[in-house]
Order: C-alpha cells, then structure tokens, then sequence
C-alpha cells in the first residue's frame, strides 16, 4: 500500500495556487469532509488523549485531579526497579505485564500460523473446481458472522467436562479429565481453537481471490519441466501468494493483539493468570482499579507492537514492489 | 524453473487417473470433516436449543433431541423483550451500514482519483488508527460522547461505529482499481465530480460496498462491548447485550440459552446468505487480498 | 479552514440538540442498581417510597450485577447526573471517593438531625475521615441454607445455629449419595474462605494467608468426597448458585442473607416446592458460634445530581427505619434494625417458621468481607486469580497461599 501511495500522490508543486485549483482542492474536501469530521471528533481526538493518559496520574473524576508523573507509569507497569534488581526472568514470570505479554504472544505465534495454514489449505482444496465449492465456501466463511457471545459460550459449553469435545478427547486419552477452561494449559488452547475456527474462513477467502490472480501459464511452464505437485505448490503456487500472506497475516496479528471477548467470555483470564492478555489486563486496571493513566501506558505498549508489525508489513511489501 | 526440471524424477504423475480419483475422495472426506467441524457449535447450539434443560449434558451425547421441544422457541419470547431488542439493533445497524457506506465511498474518492494537500498525511491517519485497539481509547471516548450528550442513546453506538476507518480504507483500495481514464473521460465530457462519483463510481463499486455492508451489518449487530456501555436503559438495549443478560439472569437454563441465541443468528445470516455472491466477488477486487 | 470549522460546529450542534430531545420530567429521582426488575426489594422500595412521597417517581437504571463496577465507573467519569448510584462493593466507594464523584453527606446529616443510633457503628464503613459519604440500607451477612426434605429423607437431624465446620463436613458427607450432594460452593472465594475472618483478627487486606489453607483443605475434602460439585463443572457451567439449590439435589449451601429473598421468591413462583431453613454458618473452633462475616450495600448520592435534596431525601429515607422495613418485607436484611425491622424480617411471608432460622437472624459477630483501603481492589485481583488456581488443583495449597503472601507482600510495598 505504501507504494500505492507513491505512486498515485504525485506531489503538488509549491507555488501559489490559482482560483481552479483552490476550487478543485475545496471539492476534494467536501468529499472528505462527512467521513473525517466523524472520524476525527470520535476516533482520532480520543486515540490523541489517551496517549497524553498514559503520561498523568488519574483515577477520574475532574481533570484537575490529573497529576503529571511523566514515565512513571510505564516504571509502574514494567517494574522497572524490581526487574533491574532479579533480572529480565522476573518480568515474565512474576509481573502482570509481562505474563499478560508472555500469553498474549503466545497465542499470536500460534494463532496466525495455524489460520494461515488451513486458510489457504482449503483455499487450495476449494479451488481445484470441486463439487458444491460454493456450499463449503459458505460453511467454512460462516463462524466470522457468528456473534461471539452466543458461539463462546457454546464453546465454552461443549468443552466442559461432559460436554462433545471433551468426549472426544477423553475416548482418545482416558486421563484427561476436566473441563478444557478450568485447566492452566488447555485454557489458552480453548482460546486458540476458537480463534482459528472463527477467523480461517475469511482467510481463505481472501486466499482464494489471491489463488485465481495466478497466471495459469506459470503452472502449465512448471508441468512442462516436469514439476510435480509439491514442487509446483512451493514453486509457483507459494511465491506467487507471498504478498496475499503478508498482508493477512498483518491483519491477524493485528487482531489477535486485540484478543477480548473471546476471552472475557470462555475464562476471564484464567485460571490464575494463565489466559491473561494485555487488553483484559488494560481493562482491569482501567475498570476494576480505577488507575486510568496505567490503563493508557498499557494500550500504549500494545499500540507500539501494533504500529511495529504494521510498519514491518508496509516495508515489507514495498521491497516487493521494487523487486 | 531448472531447478524444477532436475529433481523431477520421483514425482507422481499428476494425470495417473487411479491416483486422481483416489485423490478426489481424500479431498472430499476433508472438505466434508473440516465442514462438520466448522459447523458443530451451530449444530449443538440447534440441537441444545430443542431439548429439555437436563437433556443438554445428558452422556453420551445425543445430536437430535427425542422429542423436539420447539416450545422453548415460544418461551423465550416472555422471557426477553427480544423484539425490542431486535428492533435496536436493526435500527442501529441500518443507519451505520447507511452512514457508513455513504461516507466512505465519498471519502474514498476524494483519496482515491482527487489531488489536494495533505492527501499522504491523512490517509497515513486513517491507517494507524485501524491498528489501535478500541479498548485504549474507550474512556476517552466516552467522555466526549457524554459530553455532548449522546449517553444512553442509540446514536451513541451510531456515531461510534459508523466513521470507521476500515471503510474508507477498503473502499479506496476498490477505487484505485478503477482506472483514472474513466474519470478523466467523464471530466472531458463535462460531469462533474459529485456526478462521476455517483454515475461512474457507485455503479461499479457493487461488489465493494457490498462487502462493506457485510462487515459493518455484522460488526454492528454483533458488537457487544460499545452498547454495553453506553447503553443503559432496558429500551435501548442491543441484541447482543440482551442476550449477555439473559446468559446470566438464567445461567442454567441452557436449552432457553441455546434458543435465543439460535434467534439472535438469524438476521445476520440472512444478510449474509443473500449478499455473500457481491461479498466474496468484492474481497476478491478490494485491495483486501493483499 | 473556517468552512471547515463551521461544519464541524454545525455538526455538533445538530448532534446535541438531537439529544436533547430526551428532556427529563420534574420531581424524577434516577437510581442506579443492578437487576432492578429482578431484585424484589427494590421493587418494594420504589413502591413504598413513592407512596409516601407523591409525586416523586422512582427511575431505576438498570445495570446487569456482573458489569457494574465498569459500568457505573464509566458512566460516572463521564460525567453522569442520575442522582443515587448503590453502591455494591466498599472499594468502588472508596474509589469514587477518590475522583470526587460523591456528595459528602455530613452537613446533610447535621441539618436534618439524622439518627444513625440504628446502624450499630457499621455506617463508619462508608465514611472517609470522619466525612460520611453513603449511608448503608442492606446489610448481608452470611448464613447456611439447608433443604429440609432432603434431611428428612435421609433420617439426618437437620444442621444448628452452633456446628463446627468439621462437624458440617461429617454431615455434608453423609447426605451425599444418589445424585445429592451434600452442599454446594459457589465460585467465589468468598464462599470459600471468607470464613477467616469471622474471628475478628484476620482480614483479606492483611498480608497473610496462612489461615485460608483450612478452608481450602475442608472444601477439597469435601469436592474429593463427592459431598460437593466440582469447581471445574460450577465455574464452566456458570452454574448460578440459586439454580444449583432450587434444583432440590443440594442438601446445604453457605451463602450471603439475600439469597433469602431470592428462596421466597422461588417456593412463591413455583421454581421449587421443598421445606428450608437457614442456621447460622458454621465456626471455627475457639470462634464463638453465630459469627459471620457480610458485606454492606448502601446509597450515595452524586456530586453531579441537579436533585441533591431530594436525593438525600430518598437515602435518608431508605436507610431509616420506614425504608428497612419496606426492605425487611422482602426478606432482605435492612442495615438499619430496630425491634420492628427484626420482627418485620421474621413474619416476611414464607421466611420459615422454625425457630433456628429466626434466632439465626442475629449474629453475634459480623467482619467485612473486604475491609476498604487503597489497595483492596488490587489485593482482590491477585486472591481471585491465585483462588482460581487452587480451586482447579493448578496449584497445591501451599503454592497457592505462599503464592499470595509474596504478591500482596509486592502490593502493600
């Protein structure tokens, strides 16, 4: 996109504008007007204020009770001095931040692969002109419409003790024994298999879009050299996606940094902190503790890893462009 | 591509029929797995919502109900006022969707095929704050809307979800697929902008806004935690946060559980069944593959 | 720019008067509570009060239990004027002490010559140095519900107001069997170790953890027995704690007083036909008998409310005696209790009759679950996460309480 931009905004040139362009210029925001007055008061405004939060001591009520304390709310959240003192291990085993990033990380690295993966397995399987293609497209795209509410709890339901997937899981392994949300390390795992399931339709169908912009004559050029299946896939096939995978797996990661409900409604964070994220973690401080301005410094980590996957995914697809 | 060439020696032939067909089968049974999987929450959300309260968990379990108990569907009715409910949402997600799709397709244009100053900036704008996290600015936010006096009303919930970026940024992506001679054509002929906008752009944009009323219909009937805020009295709640209340007024009640959220899918499946033709043509032509 | 500027003017004004619209009517006093429709004594309240004061409308706003703490916060740091917020818990007064977002009420209470001789000391609760800022009409403490059939069936002697906890896990384990449990825990920890602190030494605040590991130790005897269902199952379940007892296969359930208005309700309407009783919670060796610990449910008033004296009006009213009364109706535990409140709450239509549920009505000891102080609401976190832990065997006992005496150690500084 960052080469879309270079592309097509040719630079005005610095001189003084006539009467026509003022003109033209004033149409352009006229066009612009409706949609960023909106989006400036409720979204741009808000997103402004709540990084001058993270820098002020505040527990609401009037603003004059705000208080100035610069970083000491990152020192706060990171505890800078108890970290400086037993090492880096502390943050992520002891401190709320850390765990929250230790888990949310966690289920980042393993969501997007496994969505990423079977998004574009069926992609391909969905691609090769089955019988009823359109009937399995809109089964697999359904869970994303689904609301997350009424399908969390369903999950949550049917991986209790007695409940199907459990059954499952307790003919195959007869020791298992216990509801997948109330157990330290399945929790997570509960989290990721609803991430996946809800989020791997839509993926494939953005891969399937991406799959038929592939010249047919690469492959036919690849069986000519004899390639067989495999090797066309990771010859023809997988390059010619790379740009489709950036962008999607920017947009996951992105959403799974932004994991909530799922969450709120399958384990609150738990059992002990074990499903922790740092939106839940942003939400107790603000809700439940009242400290506004660590609520903000904790978005504001999570805005930085954001904006750095993001810009890592613009270069990325820039240095594509050029090549 | 000579790579290719030399270590071809092992590899099965692609046009062997056995192999085809046993290939074909594979396929189909996985398709047909990853199908069933896909859709067991639905089916046990359905079959739950048909049996008696202590039937749900009854082991092992049992997929259709021995007696359908399609009187929990009637019941549910005295017990949430679902249609009130219905009748918020839908009112909220048609003026967003109506907002929303309007708004940004203008705004789009003017990113899209106008040239003005600050055009980079701005968009650089709208981009970054599609990567913030609701949730950091949600106080903030509140503040402003209560402010000016939008508390505890639907047009709260309005404004918050109509001016998103996300709009404006896939319909530009649509856009820039246009080629610019049409427009210059138009120009020539002597439309104006508005006009080009509305004669040319709209018409062929179909599949794009289209994908967008998908998103935004959805996004807005499903959103759970913007009502549940701003939304206090009973009159005003949503479906998703109606349903959130009777979750917990009847924690035990699972088949009643079941039965309203079968309900509260169904709107959303309608207009997804009926628009997914346009949807999936418009991921397809959105920038959104990439 | 100006243009621009104009129609960003424009637009909010348009925005505003569209809002407005909604004009409040005079002589309106809007109250903010959770489950108004479904809690009966704020529907006997709102009756009793707008009976007496003609004229006035009562206007609840409805917030569901689980989300009040953030909604209400919200709503108050943005600035909203409903007049009477209850408050739930003492950490949320505290903290909206701290933002200013409470009328104090001393000078009220000085003008109308307030009688607070009714509360028994327990209004100090809500009072920040000396400046009262809520007045409490709801004073829950915990007690033991017990199924009486399912004591007659089993030929069991029915529970008493003076057991120790070990005699009431013998009798727990005794009743269970063919698909009855002997009693029932709800997630919460406090329905688990808040017991703690009915000695009148131990608080939730103080550091030290050590003494829960008894508690634990009785429930995961109980939950290996099979005289309790499982956490596991209650907490993925959401098993609501009503449903587990009006279900009938619950012989005891340690739980907070207003569950009795909850039972009334159930046998009146039909959700459950079988004789109860309550008894005072069992006690700890060395713990005199009929102690409990309970938690106070109160009004503030907002400083933003445009009625501040008819909002005074209303939670002077509420927390007085003509209020606890229209409370004691419902079954529900006023904070105010005189001799007329206390044979109000025992003739309540369908509070048993036998004898120990009435004696059971006066504890001789009541702590606070949580005592208010700066940290509580951070010392809760790490309790209720460190308890999810234990009450899934994450953890052992040990681990657990050692687990948060270091944490809370980190918090208290």
């Amino acid at each position: 996109m960052a080469q879309s931009l270079e592309t097509n905004g040719r630079r005005l040139p610095k001189r003084k504008t006539t009467r026509y362009e003022r003109k033209k210029e004033l149409i352009a925001y006229s066009f612009l007007a409706p949609n960023f007055i909106g989006f400036a008061v409720f979204t741009l405004l808000p997103v402004l204020f709540s990084i001058f939060l993270s820098f002020v001591k505040w527990k609401g009520g009037s603003f004059d009770s705000m208080q100035w304390v610069g970083l000491g709310n990152y020192a706060e959240i990171f505890k800078t001095a108890k970290v400086a003192e037993k090492g880096i291990g502390y943050l992520f085993t002891k401190v709320d931040l850390g765990i929250a990033l230790k888990n949310t990380l966690f289920y980042t690295l393993i969501t997007v692969p496994m969505t990423l993966v079977c998004a574009m397995a069926l992609a391909l399987a969905l691609n090769k002109a089955v019988k009823g293609a359109v009937a399995f497209r809109t089964v697999f795209f359904f869970p994303y419409v689904a609301s997350m509410v009424a399908i969390c709890v369903c999950w949550r339901f049917m991986m209790m003790k007695d409940g199907p997937i459990n059954q499952l899981i307790m003919a195959l392994d007869g020791s298992f024994n216990k509801s997948w949300t109330a157990d330290s390390t399945m929790a997570i795992w509960s989290i990721i298999l609803v991430s996946v399931w809800r989020n791997m339709g839509y993926y494939m169908v953005i891969y399937l879009a991406a799959l038929q912009g592939v010249p047919q004559d690469l492959y036919e050029a690849a069986t000519m050299d004899g390639a067989n299946k495999w090797q066309q896939f990771t010859h023809v096939t997988l390059p010619q996606l790379r740009p489709t995978t950036f962008f999607a797996s920017t947009m996951l990661i992105i959403s799974c940094f932004k994991i909530y409900d799922v969450v709120k409604i399958m384990t609150e964070g738990g059992p002990g902190r074990s499903t922790k994220m740092l939106v839940t973690y942003i939400y107790d401080e603000a809700f439940s503790n009242f400290n506004y301005g660590i609520a903000s410094s904790i978005a504001m980590v999570l805005l930085v890893i954001v904006l750095i996957f993001t810009l890592i995914q613009f270069s990325m697809e820039d240095k594509y462009a050029n090549n | 591509m000579s790579q290719i060439a030399q270590s071809n020696a092992g590899g099965i032939r692609p046009n062997h029929p056995a192999l085809a067909v046993v290939g074909r089968v594979l396929l189909y049974i996985v398709l047909i797995a990853v199908a069933l999987f896909t859709l067991i929450p639905f089916v046990w959300m359905l079959s739950a919502s048909l049996k008696l309260d202590r039937e749900v968990f009854s082991y092992p379990i049992r997929w259709i109900p021995e007696i359908f108990h399609w009187e929990n569907y009637s019941l549910i009715w005295s017990k949430v006022p679902l249609l009130n409910y219905f009748k918020n949402t839908a009112l909220i997600a048609i003026l967003v969707t109506c907002i929303q799709t309007l708004t940004s397709s203008f705004a789009a244009y003017a990113f899209a095929k106008l040239q003005f100053r600050g055009r980079n900036t701005l968009f650089i704008c709208y981009v970054a704050t599609i990567a913030v996290p609701w949730q950091t600015y949600m106080l903030p936010q509140f503040i402003l809307m209560r402010s000016m006096g939008l508390y505890d009303t639907l047009w709260a919930i309005v404004v918050l979800q109509s001016f998103s970026a996300f709009g404006v940024f896939l319909m530009r992506q649509f856009y820039q697929g246009i080629p610019t001679e049409l427009c210059e054509a138009a120009r020539i002929d002597g439309l104006s902008e508005y006009g080009i906008w509305a004669r040319i752009m709209l018409p062929l944009s179909r599949a794009a806004i289209a994908t967008l009323v998908i998103f935004t219909f959805v996004g807005t009937w499903n959103d759970y935690m913007g009502p549940m805020i701003y939304l206090t009295r009973d009159v005003n709640k949503t479906v998703q946060v109606g349903l959130q209340r009777f979750i917990q007024e009847n924690s035990s009640d699972y088949h009643l559980i079941m039965a309203v959220s079968v309900c509260s899918l169904l709107p959303v499946s309608i207009v997804f069944l009926s628009l997914q033709k346009y949807f999936i043509q418009g991921i397809a032509t959105t920038g959104l593959k990439g | 720019m100006k243009k621009a500027l104009a129609l960003i003017l424009a637009m909010i004004m348009l925005l505003c008067t569209a809002s407005f619209a909604v004009a409040e009517e005079a002589k309106t006093l809007t109250v903010v509570a959770w489950d108004a429709t479904t809690t009966p004594y704020l529907v006997a309240q709102k009756e009793a009060f707008e009976a007496s004061h003609p004229g006035v409308t009562i206007e609840y706003v409805d917030v569901a239990s689980q989300d009040y703490a953030v909604k209400t916060t919200t709503m108050l740091a943005g600035g909203d004027s409903s007049d009477v917020f209850m408050v739930k818990e003492i950490t949320d007064l505290l903290n909206w002490q701290a933002a200013g977002y409470e009328e104090p009420l001393n000078s009220y209470i000085e003008a109308s010559n307030y009688d607070l001789s009714g509360f028994a000391g327990i209004e100090s609760n809500y009072a920040v140095d000396g400046e009262q800022y809520a007045l409490p009409f709801r004073s829950d403490f915990w007690v033991l519900f017990y199924n009486k059939d399912l004591f007659d069936a089993a030929g069991v002697d029915y529970p008493t107001n003076d057991m120790t906890w070990e005699e009431y896990a013998d009798l727990a384990e005794k009743l269970s069997g063919d698909g009855v449990y002997g009693t029932h825990y709800h997630t919460w920890l406090s329905a688990v170790v808040n017991w703690d602190v009915c000695d009148g030494v131990n608080t939730l605040i103080d550091g030290n953890y050590d003494d829960l590991a008894y508690f634990y130790e009785l429930y995961q005897r109980l939950e290996d027995a099979g005289a309790c269902m499982a956490y596991d199952e209650v907490k993925a379940a959401g098993l609501h704690y009503s449903a587990a007892f009006e279900d009938g296969n619950v012989a005891m359930l340690p739980m907070g007083y207003w569950f009795v208005s909850t039972m009334i309700n159930a046998i009146k309407d039909g959700t459950c036909s079988f004789n109860w009783g309550i008894v005072s919670v069992p006690h700890k060796e060395g713990v005199a008998a009929g102690s409990s610990f309970g938690n106070l449910t109160g009004a503030m008033i907002n400083a933003k409310s445009e009625n501040k004296d008819l909002a005074w009006e209303y939670i002077s009213w509420l927390a007085g005696e003509e209020g606890s009364i229209a409370t004691a109706t419902t079954g529900t535990r006023p904070a105010w209790v005189s001799e007329t409140v206390a044979e109000t709450m025992a003739s309540a239509d369908g509070f048993p009759t036998d004898d120990a549920s009435k004696a059971a009505l006066v504890p001789v000891y009541v702590g606070i679950e949580i005592p208010a102080s700066e940290h509580s609401s951070e010392i809760s976190t790490v309790l209720n996460e460190v308890h999810s832990l234990i009450m899934t065997r994450e953890c052992t006992i040990e681990e657990g309480i050692e687990e948060m005496n270091e944490r809370v150690a980190d918090i208290l500084g």
